[in-house]
């Protein structure tokens, strides 16, 4: 046998011990369309951390963005104020 | 023995088409470490065998009715193999245009205790010198394909086929020896 032939069925062998028990269900199961059950549970980590964000930056945003209601009310009513003391004065 | 074997693949891959999926799980465990193999000799990364491995099988068996002669199943396989393999090393290459990698980490060497012969790790060099058509090829005749069959996966003629083996053997010929000494 050649050299080169030994290490090929090395290759092959080495390859193959890459392949983890259970890899024939794992196949089948994703030929189905289902997807393993560690992938459900990465995606619903995923979804809560992403609604927990959003609903974050929704309640902060809902606070500045009152804030800036309440400033500028206040603004108007003075400009308001304001004007309504020039106009008596004419 | 030759025919018998083909007839009893014929079968299964006939049960396997009609939903059979203890047929299907049978050509699984048959081929996962053959496909395993060659998908190693084109990438070069035992890291992502098992990965590619699972691609070309759940490929196989969404194709499988599609498949019009049982009996050729094997060439069929290996050329669904090599399709995948091509594809996810052209696909590595773009993802490398958008997202440049430093030289160093273009090429992370294999694991510790991955590659634990010199033979191997020889062959694994010479091999990553060669275009991935042509481990691509080699991996084949490895296989047994035959120069037709090879022929047929690489949509050109036989006299091509001898022709490119010729030089992709002596090739990985010269590489093999000069990373051996």
């Amino acid at each position: 046998m050649k050299p080169e032939d030994q290490a090929w069925m090395q290759l092959r062998e080495h390859a193959a011990s890459r392949i983890s028990p259970g890899f024939p269900d794992r196949v089948l199961r994703e030929a189905r369309g289902e997807r393993s059950p560690l992938f459900v549970a990465q995606f619903a980590m995923c979804a809560a951390t992403a609604a927990l964000c959003l609903g974050a930056v929704a309640l902060y945003q809902s606070g500045v963005s009152g804030d800036d209601d309440a400033k500028n009310l206040a603004g108007w009513s003075e400009i308001t104020a304001q004007a309504n003391d020039l106009e008596q004065g004419l | 023995m030759e025919e018998s074997s083909t007839t009893t693949l014929g079968d299964r891959v006939r049960r396997a088409q009609r939903g059979d999926e203890g047929a299907m799980r049978e050509l699984i465990v048959a081929y996962q470490r053959r496909v395993a193999g060659f998908a190693y000799a084109i990438t070069g990364r035992s890291d992502s065998v098992e990965d590619l491995a699972q691609m070309v099988f759940v490929k196989m068996a969404r194709a499988l009715d599609r498949l019009k002669a049982p009996e050729q199943f094997e060439s069929w396989l290996f050329r669904l193999a090599r399709n995948t393999c091509i594809d996810h090393l052209r696909r590595q290459k773009l993802r490398r245009i958008f997202t440049p990698f430093a030289p160093e980490h273009e090429n992370v060497p294999e694991p510790a205790g991955a590659v634990d012969s010199e033979e191997l790790d020889a062959l694994r060099h010479a091999l990553a010198q060669l275009r991935p058509k042509d481990r691509a090829l080699l991996a084949l005749v490895q296989e047994g394909r035959s120069h037709a069959e090879i022929a047929a996966t690489f949509r050109t003629s036989v006299a091509a086929v001898k022709a490119r083996l010729h030089r992709a053997r002596e090739q990985l010929r010269q590489h093999y020896h000069r990373d051996e000494t």
